[in-house]
């Protein structure tokens, strides 16, 4: 067996119960690694493209890297993969800490399920407690739990089987399968595409997992000797902005270069910013620091809203804040809080619920109280989401199916790529990201494209990009794909001086591969094929790879530079497809 | 000229912005780095660590120490991974 790997995962069907290990060859596992790309790889093998993602027959996975359980910091992540049902294409999100670490002491390089349980229940996968060759695996009644928030699962799980186990769980969103329904861990979410919906539709609530199965490293000295060096480095200049302010920080410069998406991507500036920044929230509130296990950059800013804390993202503070129109802080935090607890991704939910607030300035919806900058709208619209009542239903569906039932055309406003919502990056002020969005697998996203590094550099105009930006994004879109895969957080990515040759190192340590850089940068690549493959497979076709009509049409209104036409846009995807050789 | 600091920059300088007087880039980050010594860790001589970015009037982004610059310019200086 290869160093850092068990070889094999572990297939569940729930609806029978019945588990067994399914074996990965080593040169599978040399080509894909771990984390996204073993996902994506597994996923094509059990045929998931041609499933309903909500189907009991569609698999779910929990995939996890060679690199989970070592001494490299940041390293504690998992993957988890499915066609997603919001898009109905490829969805790999990730999340942090000790499940990624006693998910692979369960002695498994993945975890897929299948099947729909009878009722909702908990899945429980205890290696710590089993005979060698057959996995522990139980269902067990989660009567006690419909309903509870993903916080409030986890505590009661740990307390009913045993401290020592790991939580992933749904809040009730995932139970009543909001198509952007989260996987919780620890307070943290594998948010994007509607995982979440995945496991609820197979009534699973939770999975727990605990075990003692380690696997051993090729070289552990020099795995050590990496550790050291990496760790060091994180706690160097290129994470400061983690450590000291958190994403968070993003928000003064977005809305200073026109580039913070605002009541729906109608502006790119914000009159409101300011008091949504961190600077501002810390100078009114306290805050503490977290990190996931094994991180050294602690980038997890909490900040207090009564008695509890908030954990406070840039993506949390555009998506609730900006683009619905609101600028008070309590508000803002009050419904990121919110989000957590039912299990929302808060990007999905604010690009949704923005989206319909102006649906309903057009006159286009009738629900009179739901209008930009209204507090009390935007936290009743998420507890409508989460119990799909009333409008909450629609919304629950995402913006693309939404504006199929509104008609009027609303589908030109409703900001998203494939379905997924578009994060808080203005497409028109940053076009290099618009290109990325464009022709990402799973829809709108900045963690699998970092385009946007491009257009805040002087590589490129950002607001009159040429096809010389096309292998910048390209880079961005591989160079994720390995971290995705490897896994490690994207936050280290300012550390590295030569990533690709840092990431074969890291791997000949781990695994004893003879890996080299030119090797990981093809197999970056093949792991954006393989992504592409699946959505091939899914029905993807070349008219998928655009933008909404509103930011095709005209410029920002704040800013007459930041124009981009379908035809320019067009060219750019073009031109990106022939540079992928597809 | 005007000169704005977003994010860890904002934080180490101890202030939104400041008013400057230099001809080149090179010059505002030499002024720069003697005035507010914080910020000296993110400037090498004339020139900003790879961590940081300036930008030009919210148009252009500069890094060369021998860009020209006018007394209406307003110079933006940020961390480089600007997203995350």
């Amino acid at each position: 067996m290869t160093f850092g790997y068990h070889g094999r995962y572990l297939r569940i069907d729930v609806s029978s119960g019945l588990a067994e290990y399914v074996p990965l060859a080593d040169a599978l596992l040399r080509q894909f690694i771990g984390g996204s790309g073993l996902g994506v790889r597994i996923l094509l093998d059990e045929g998931a493209a041609q499933v309903d993602p909500l189907a009991p027959a569609a698999p779910l996975v929990f995939a996890f890297s060679p690199l989970v359980g070592s001494p490299l910091t940041t390293s504690a992540k998992f993957a988890v993969v499915s066609k997603s049902p919001l898009t109905g294409r490829i969805n790999d999100s990730l999340a942090s800490s000790g499940f990624a670490v006693a998910g692979k002491r369960c002695g498994c390089d993945a975890i897929v399920i299948v099947g729909r349980a009878t009722e909702l229940s908990v899945l429980v996968i205890d290696e710590k407690t089993q005979a060698r060759s057959k996995p522990n695996v139980r269902m067990e009644s989660a009567e006690e739990y419909p309903g509870s928030t993903c916080q409030e699962t986890e505590r009661a799980l740990r307390a009913r089987l045993a401290a020592d186990f790991r939580i992933a769980s749904i809040g009730p969103a995932g139970e009543r399968g909001v198509r952007y329904a989260t996987i919780s861990h620890d307070g943290r979410h594998a948010g994007r595409g509607g995982s979440g919906a995945v496991l609820g539709s197979k009534n699973i609530k939770a999975i727990a997992v605990r075990g003692s199965r380690y696997t051993e490293y090729a070289h552990q000295q020099k795995l050590t000797e990496l550790s050291r060096s990496l760790s060091k480095r994180s706690f160097g200049p290129a994470t400061a902005k983690y450590r000291e302010l958190g994403t968070a920080t993003n928000l003064l410069t977005f809305n200073r270069f026109g580039a913070l998406p605002t009541r729906n991507f109608q502006s790119g500036s914000f009159d409101e910013a300011a008091s949504l920044s961190p600077e501002q929230l810390s100078a009114t509130r306290s805050k503490t620091r977290e990190s996931c296990v094994t991180c050294t950059i602690g980038c997890e800013h909490i900040y207090s809203l009564g008695k509890t804390g908030v954990r406070v993202e840039y993506e949390n503070l555009f998506a609730l804040g900006s683009l619905c129109g609101i600028g008070d802080a309590d508000s803002v935090l009050r419904a990121s809080q919110r989000c957590d607890e039912l299990g929302l991704d808060t990007i999905s939910a604010g690009g949704t619920i923005a989206f319909a607030m102006e649906c309903v300035e057009h006159g286009w919806l009738d629900e009179p109280w739901l209008k930009f900058g209204s507090r009390d709208a935007l936290l009743r619209a998420i507890d409508l989401i989460g119990s799909r009542t009333g409008i909450g239903d629609l919304l629950a569906e995402g913006s693309r199916r939404a504006a199929c039932v509104i008609g009027h055309n609303s589908i030109s406003i409703a900001p998203q790529v494939k379905g997924l919502e578009i994060p808080g990056y203005e497409p028109r002020a940053l076009q290099t990201m618009a290109l990325g969005f464009a022709v990402g697998a799973r829809g709108a996203d900045h963690n699998r494209s970092g385009a946007y590094e491009v257009d805040f550099s002087d590589k490129v105009d950002r607001r009159h990009v040429t096809v010389d930006a096309v292998r910048h994004a390209i880079e961005t879109e591989d160079r994720a794909a390995l971290m995705d895969s490897l896994i490690l957080c994207k936050f280290l990515r300012g550390v590295f001086e030569d990533f690709y040759g840092e990431a074969a190192e890291m791997l000949r340590s781990v695994t004893g591969w003879d890996a080299t850089a030119e090797e990981m940068r093809e197999t970056a690549r093949r792991i954006v094929s393989a992504k592409r493959e699946f959505n091939v497979l899914a029905g993807w076709t070349p008219a998928e790879d655009t933008l909404p009509e509103r930011f095709l049409n005209s410029p920002l209104p704040n800013d007459p530079a930041a124009s981009l036409s379908r035809e320019h846009l067009n060219t750019l995807v073009a031109e990106y497809h022939r540079q992928r050789g597809w | 000229m005007h000169v704005e600091f977003y994010g860890v920059p904002r934080e180490r300088a101890g202030t939104a912005s400041l008013e400057v007087d230099a001809n080149t880039l090179g010059e505002l980050f030499g002024t720069l780095a003697a005035r507010i010594p914080s910020l000296g860790e993110f400037i090498c001589e004339d020139r900003l660590q790879s961590t940081l970015v300036a930008n030009l009037n919210g148009d252009k982004f500069v890094s060369d120490p021998a860009t020209p610059l006018d007394r209406n310019d307003c110079v933006l200086i940020l961390s480089a991974d600007a997203g995350g």
